[in-house]
């Protein structure tokens, strides 16, 4: 008698190799339709970060006289701050977005939240040639230590993700989750050392400044491209450490509560 | 009995339930400490059911009984909390009809997409782009067009196009057919019978008795998360009248 194989339940709703073409296209999916529709396209993606830098000239370039080349400093910032932003934003929505699916075809949930943050890699990716541009008509010049920039990259994805996924996934039951980040998102953004220099923070308060694991992203950010250094290991410990427990953490609060997503979209 | 498409046994389902919608923050903030926030909910319990290869087997019962659950564990979107799932083959679910369409993308695009959503291979996704050109009854400058632009009846013809383009071994169809015109819901069911002759096993969940007692072979009756009764289409129907309290033939 039968053939009848054991199929999907567990095997299905889990990310596996299978699944790569359909997160490929679902990635590409969402790069097309950020700016599908808008005139401008993917010049938004530049506007952001330009609109802050414009503001931020205008108000704290002469606050901050110690900061050599301060647009350098500030756009340097801005573009990672306006990566944060927005794919946290995004990779937090994706389940429920796309709850329609997730509840009619057998998908993995994963696929969602992973294809928003490679779309929001993407981005980055191509939006620092304008950038370099920019920030070369500011006098800021590559040198051998911005290669520095892809791990650099590589460990604040780890640590986005594993961030949002968690949120991603208490969404899912709690919609505050949603509410809650987008308002906490203007305050990180100036707990953050982005327009103003890091040691502005009084020296005794310094260590809650460090708390905000921001803090030391944007930090080795800095010294790779304003201050065109090789990092050292004092700044990789914190960034890799925080990027294993966030990505751990994330993956962890995903898979526990994705069995119920079914009954909650 | 022939070889099986699908068995389940000892089936249960249960989900953490949030209790608390936007509307009774107020409630929760009272009860706060006194309930919990999540509730577990028993769907399916006790669930046997064996259907054999090429058959078209219907599923009957009330709003609430749990018959979506049940094809979504056969599709493979809900996991079992106990028991055992075997399907044999690949599963098109028809769970509702256009999901994954993608309302700024054309109608070719999101033949793409969806196909790579339901895990559909390269070459597979080219078999489906032919089937579509023949069968969704769309022109090229309709298919060229964002699919907001699409009409209820023409995002049907589309959806239904892409699930069914690949002869799947198992094909779930819930309550979806009610849409589109005279035209395309006899095209649909020329489409089923097709795929029936050819061997697909159909589950078809459907409050109308008329289409299930036309289409199918056997049929199953649902109540509180179980299944109450199996049998031929007509004992089944009788079940389920006799269950909601009406007559058959008023």
């Amino acid at each position: 008698m039968s053939t009848v194989v054991p199929v999907s339940g567990q095997a299905t709703l889990r990310m596996q190799r299978q699944h790569l073409p359909m997160l490929i296209t679902v990635a590409w999916k969402n790069v097309r339709l950020r700016y599908k529709s808008s005139l401008f396209g993917f010049l938004w993606t530049l506007f952001n970060p330009l609109l802050f830098l414009l503001i931020f000239l205008f108000i704290f370039s002469r606050a901050f006289p110690q900061v050599e080349n301060y647009p350098v400093f500030a756009l340097t910032g801005l573009i990672f701050w306006s990566f944060f932003a927005t794919t946290s934003a995004h990779v937090l929505s994706s389940v429920v977005d796309n709850a329609h699916v997730l509840r009619s075809l057998a998908v993995p949930a994963q696929v969602f939240p992973l294809a928003q943050l490679m779309a929001g890699l993407f981005n980055l990716l191509v939006s620092f040639i304008p950038f370099a541009f920019i920030l070369a008509w500011f006098g800021w010049r590559p040198v051998s230590a911005t290669i520095l920039v892809i791990p650099v990259v590589a460990l604040f994805a780890c640590f986005l993700f594993g961030l949002s996924l968690a949120l991603c996934a208490l969404n899912v039951y709690f919609r505050d989750i949603g509410i809650l980040w987008s308002a906490l998102l203007p305050a990180l953004f100036y707990l953050t050392p982005v327009a103003y220099p890091p040691d502005l923070v009084p020296a005794d308060l310094q260590w809650v400044a460090s708390l905000n694991p921001l803090y030391h992203f944007i930090g080795l950010v800095r010294v790779v491209l304003y201050d065109g250094q090789a990092p050292g290991l004092e700044l990789w410990v914190p960034a890799i450490g925080l990027a294993l427990i966030a990505l751990l953490g994330g993956l962890s609060v995903f898979n526990l509560l994705r069995r119920g997503f079914i009954a909650n979209y | 009995m022939a070889e099986l498409a699908i068995a389940l046994h000892g089936l249960q389902v249960e989900l953490l339930v949030q209790r608390y919608g936007f509307r009774s923050i107020k409630e929760y903030l009272v009860s706060i400490g006194s309930k919990r926030l999540l509730e577990r909910k028993c769907i399916l319990h006790d669930v046997h059911l064996e259907i054999a290869r090429g058959e078209c087997f219907g599923i009957v019962g009330r709003n609430g009984s749990g018959k979506s659950t049940l094809l979504r564990v056969i599709a493979g979107i809900v996991e079992p909390t106990k028991g055992t799932v075997s399907v044999l083959g690949r599963v098109a679910p028809m769970l509702s009809l256009g999901v994954g369409l993608e309302p700024e993308l054309s109608g070719w695009e999101n033949v793409a997409l969806c196909s790579s959503l339901l895990g559909l291979s390269r070459s597979d996704i080219a078999h489906t782009k032919d089937y579509v050109r023949n069968f969704a009854g769309l022109s090229e400058p309709e298919l060229a067009m964002q699919v907001k632009r699409y009409s209820t009846g023409m995002t049907a013809r589309l959806g239904f196009s892409i699930a069914t383009a690949n002869d799947p071994d198992v094909l779930l169809i819930d309550e979806v057919l009610a849409v589109g015109d005279a035209a395309f819901q006899q095209q649909c069911y020329r489409r089923i019978d097709e795929l029936k002759r050819s061997g697909c096993t159909i589950v078809f969940v459907s409050h109308f008795l008329g289409e299930v007692q036309r289409i199918c072979d056997r049929a199953a009756c649902m109540e509180q998360g179980t299944i109450v009764k199996v049998g031929s289409t007509h004992e089944v129907g009788l079940h389920y009248h006799d269950l909601l309290g009406i007559p058959l033939n008023p």
